[in-house]
């Protein structure tokens, strides 16, 4: 039987880095992956990253796949893909379907880095065509080209939800509403407020009734839910929508370490059945390693240092490197690790309600009620200062680990210091010159420049912006405020765009002095009706 | 652990989403699941051998969660008490010519 | 929790289920001991559904053929729930004149018990099923034969037992068989004694340990056999199928897929690591065996894979008997692999065995001491 030292099975995020960490140590490592495309989730990722700059943030995922594959190509690693593994046996097996044959293959090692597959909520008419999967969502859009729909019902506010809701706008599908079951938004209050700020309306402590239709989805009853999760009658509310996406969580794909006898339990907090690991990804059968999200649900920034991690520990396992070795450099991964798993999106914190950020601010309710920030809550988060002349505002209101914003300026504005969850902060003694880097590099967009001094009456508010076709400038229209209401009349003074803004666009729109800190949004008129 | 197949777990209750499918590859309703259970099949188990629900060609990828969700609230019990469906091999539908035409097999 | 019973059974597969529903419903007090936490964990769900006369040892026969005519095709009706019977015949299928010649055997004695089986033309099996290959020279042909849904009729009995009242365990394995003046009487278990005035020990290969607590010992051995069931298909035959080669065997389920059973040629080497994984192998072997004789299923997917523990006897017969050395103690185990389609029959001669002393079937062949040495 054909031997590896390695097989790794999924040719995502964390199984491309064990891959590449592991034949860079000189394991001869195959990787499988049931694709035709490597790179799991990443390709479809089209938004920067958050973390810091050894986390590759603010860099979009696509673009870390690449960077990816090409590191495990580097090393020598054989990625096969449309090779789905059928079963993992004991003595580390593996049959793999390879064309029109099963082959059957032994690792001396096997780390399955198999990811996750998305959960779905059964309600009336769920089983209508248009409910989808938000990943299914992400999937059509962003490596195939296909929207998913004309108008979408997004269940569910984690991050998968928003993040996808805001594609389907970047794509062209308006969504009418954000549903969540939960009082509060569950993602990063960033990714709610960039949606809430184009006018996404969201409704906590909702969720559906009724898809309707007779063939496929037409619309969508929702209502509220008392916290028994049973519906309030008088509380529906209708919309016309030909799509439902469903983003209410995912669960470990851990069949293969099921089949192969791998003590897997029931874990919510891992998402699911997660294969019990120790600090090094192995599993309860010898030889066998878990890393990414089927051994817990995390992020893919996360998946690639514990793949990692695990490439590591496989090489040593296999006498390629000593402990020591192992232990030197897996320390770092492991500080990065930390570091990604800290703030008030924690693993530990989840299902906990988080009040105040870590300097003692009190939480923008409104926020976690309707996703964006209110205007009489903004100005108490140490990103929002006033200041003569252009200055960055920096409407980030929670601890998540990131920091990009800080690297980005040149001038010392913004300082998060040594803890990477900490909320940046605008020194007002730096002189901002308004290059813009920061808005650029705001993972969340949610770093914007205001210059209440713009002209006589009027201030200037720069603002990322990932829509096309970019306004022109000197294009009239609305500006809206956080909650994506129309506040005033605004024009575009300047559309800027780098190669080191990565394709994030730099809107910079007049409006009315009093608005300099309410208007957030740019709607041209042109495109008033429709999405861009 | 032990688990007493007489146990009281009260009537079962007619419910107005009774007939939402549950198990789309094999279309089992929520209310045969729920029936089920008062019939005496106590784990997710049971449930998939007596109605085929997760049996179906997705292996319960879809419905296992939403089932032990039902499962557990008929039972008054966590979810988390309900075991994991067991996994087999191949991990996705296989043609038989395929499964058939192996190469480098070995006892 | 009631400890107590008059009978106390251990092995809740189909045997211990259908006893205590034939138990119940004599009025007989039972308590049903499963050591898994599942009804039906063993052969009785990961069975190839086969509910055949045709095939068996003569000693097992009457048996199989009572049950066919009196039991099977009334008991989704008793059971109030579809076991899936079907009486579609069974076919036994040879390609060479080996085949022929092991078929021939078998249809002799089966005719010389008074079983209505005979060898059929190669013409004559393609009226039968016209899907078969050319292959396909010979087979023999029972048309009384057939199959049902194992987990379907195992949990069946098993509801309507416990409808009746039987009190059902999983989660209880046993440890320990203790008497008490000379009767057995206790169940050892983690969860406490459970005693009884009898106890039947239908826990598969796991009877040999619980039996050897009171001295008693049946030869047999484990023997994994696995299956494999596709994604449901067109209609395309009712019959149960069989080869004179076991290369494979099997049938297509109500619901349209096929589940067939076949051999690698290691079963017999294979040590029970405590796990009903599927060898890497043997779904390849059985697709292999099926293809040879419907080419048309080549493109039918397999969804999924199984395997089980036979517990195969050293005489290939049950063992279905009260023990009169240990006093209230009764066996039903070594099915040997074909305990299924037998199964409501058994159970039904070991209630009337348990509470009556008497039996419609003669049960001595499945005597418990039958096995001398022969040299």
């Amino acid at each position: 039987m054909k031997r590896y030292d390695l097989i790794v099975i999924g040719a995502g995020p964390s199984g491309l880095s064990a891959a590449a960490e592991a034949a860079s140590k000189g394991l001869r490592t195959v990787v499988f992956d049931e694709n035709e495309r490597p790179g799991g989730q990443l390709f479809k990722q089209i938004h920067k990253f958050f973390g810091s700059k050894e986390h590759k943030a603010k860099v979009r995922g696509y673009n870390i796949g690449k960077q990816l594959l090409q590191e495990a190509a580097d090393a020598g690693v054989d990625v096969v893909l449309n090779a789905p593994v059928e079963g993992l046996y004991p003595d580390h097996e593996v049959t793999v379907r390879i064309g029109d044959s099963l082959r059957h293959f032994k690792g001396d090692a096997v780390i399955a880095a198999t990811g996750a597959s998305e959960n779905m909520a059964a309600f009336k008419g769920w089983t209508l065509p248009g409910v989808i999967g938000a990943g299914a969502a992400q999937t059509m859009m962003n490596l195939h080209g296909i929207k998913p729909g004309n108008k979408v019902v997004m269940l569910g506010s984690g991050n998968v939800g928003l993040v996808v809701s805001y594609q389907l706008l970047q794509a062209g599908v308006e969504v009418a509403a954000v549903v969540d079951a939960l009082p509060h938004v569950g993602g990063y209050g960033v990714h709610a407020a960039k949606l809430a700020r184009t006018g996404v309306p969201f409704y906590l402590s909702h969720t559906i009734v009724e898809a309707e239709g007779e063939d496929r989805v037409k619309g969508v009853t929702i209502a509220e839910i008392d916290n028994k999760f049973n519906f309030i009658p008088g509380t529906e509310k209708h919309f016309d929508a030909d799509t439902i996406c469903v983003a209410v969580g995912l669960s470990p794909m851990s069949q293969l370490l099921k089949m192969a006898e791998c003590d897997v339990p029931d874990d919510p907090s891992k998402g699911g059945q997660a294969p019990r690991v120790g600090a090094f990804g192995e599993t309860s059968v010898k030889g066998v390693f878990a890393a990414g999200d089927v051994s817990g649900i995390e992020e893919a920034s996360s998946a690639m240092i514990e793949g990692r991690i695990t490439g590591l520990a496989a090489a040593e396992s296999l006498g390629f490197i000593t402990k020591q070795e192992l232990e030197a450099e897996t320390a770092g991964l492991e500080n990065q690790l930390a570091s990604l798993r800290r703030g008030m999106f924690a693993p530990g914190n989840k299902g906990r309600k988080i009040t105040e950020t870590d300097e003692g601010i009190a939480l923008s309710e409104s926020l976690l009620t309707q996703g964006y920030v209110a205007d009489d809550e903004i100005a108490r988060f140490p990103g929002v200062t006033k200041q003569r002349g252009i200055h960055p505002v920096i409407e980030c209101t929670q601890n998540i680990p990131c920091n990009p914003c800080q690297d980005a300026c040149r001038k010392g504005c913004i300082r998060i210091g040594k803890d990477i969850t900490s909320l940046p902060a605008v020194d007002t003694d730096s002189q901002c010159v308004g290059c813009g880097l920061c808005v650029a590099a705001c993972s969340g967009q949610a770093v914007f420049l205001v210059d209440e001094d713009y002209e006589e009456g009027y201030a200037s508010v720069t603002l990322p912006y990932e829509f096309l076709p970019l306004p022109e400038t000197g294009a009239r229209g609305t500006a809206l405020d956080r909650s994506g209401a129309p506040v005033c009349e605004a024009e575009v003074v300047e559309i800027r765009t780098s190669p080191a803004f990565d394709h994030t666009n730099l809107l910079t729109m007049k409006v009315p002095a009093d608005m300099a800190m309410t208007a957030r949004f740019f709607r041209n008129q042109k495109t008033e009706s429709e999405a861009c | 652990m032990m688990n007493d197949r007489s146990r009281d777990i009260g009537p079962f209750v007619p419910a107005p989403d009774d007939d939402m499918i549950v198990c789309r590859c094999e279309e089992i309703t929520k209310g045969e699941i729920r029936r089920a259970v008062h019939d005496g099949m106590y784990t997710v188990t049971e449930i998939r051998r007596w109605l085929r629900a997760g049996m179906g060609l997705c292996q319960g990828q879809t419905c296992s969660k939403l089932v032990k969700g039902i499962a557990a609230r008929e039972l008054g019990i966590s979810p988390a008490l309900l075991e994991p469906a067991s996994s087999r091999a191949p991990m996705r539908p296989t043609e038989m010519k395929v499964l058939g035409r192996e190469e480098g097999a070995c006892a | 929790m009631k400890q107590k019973s008059e009978v106390l059974i251990i092995g809740g597969g189909i045997i211990g289920c259908a006893t205590a529903y034939y138990l119940t419903k004599k009025g007989v007090d039972v308590t049903v001991l499963e050591g898994s936490d599942f009804i039906g964990n063993g052969g009785s769900s990961r069975n190839g559904g086969g509910v055949r006369q045709s095939g068996r040892d003569p000693r097992e026969l009457p048996m199989a053929m009572w049950g066919i005519r009196n039991l099977w095709p009334g008991l989704s009706e008793e059971l109030g729930a579809d076991v899936e019977y079907v009486q579609e015949g069974n076919l036994r299928l040879g390609k060479t004149e080996k085949h022929k010649e092991i078929l021939t055997g078998l249809t002799d004695a089966a005719v010389s018990c008074g079983l209505e089986v005979k060898m059929i033309d190669e013409d004559t099996v393609k009226e039968i099923n016209p899907h078969l290959s050319d292959e396909v020279t010979s087979a023999s042909w029972c048309p009384t034969d057939g199959h049902a849904n194992p987990m379907a009729a195992t949990l069946a009995f098993y509801r309507k037992a416990r409808e009746l009242g039987a009190q059902f365990y999983t989660g209880v394995p046993v440890s320990e068989l203790r008497t008490v003046r000379g009767r057995v009487r206790e169940a050892v278990t983690p969860d406490g004694i459970f005693e009884a005035d009898k106890i039947l020990v239908a826990a598969g290969y796991g009877s040999r340990a619980i039996a050897g607590t009171v001295g008693i010992d049946v030869p047999m051995t484990e023997r994994k056999a696995e299956c494999i069931v596709t994604e449901a298909q067109p209609r395309m035959f009712e019959q149960m199928l069989g080869t004179a080669d076991a290369d494979f065997y099997g049938h297509q389920t109500a619901h349209g897929s096929f589940v067939f059973g076949g051999m690698s040629g290691f079963e017999a080497f294979m040590e029970n690591d405590g796990t009903t994984t599927s060898t890497s192998y043997g779904a390849s072997c059985t697709c292999r065996g099926i293809m040879k004789y419907f080419p048309e299923l080549a493109s039918a997917k397999i969804v999924r894979t199984w395997a089980g523990w036979i517990d195969a006897c050293a005489d290939g017969v049950p063992v279905m008997s009260r023990v009169e050395e240990v006093p209230g103690l009764y066996l039903a185990c070594a099915f040997s692999g074909h305990g299924f389609g037998i199964g409501p029959a058994a159970g039904y001669n070991l209630a009337e065995l348990i509470a009556d002393g008497e039996t419609t079937v003669d049960l001595t062949p499945f005597r418990y001491d039958r096995f001398k040495p022969v040299i």
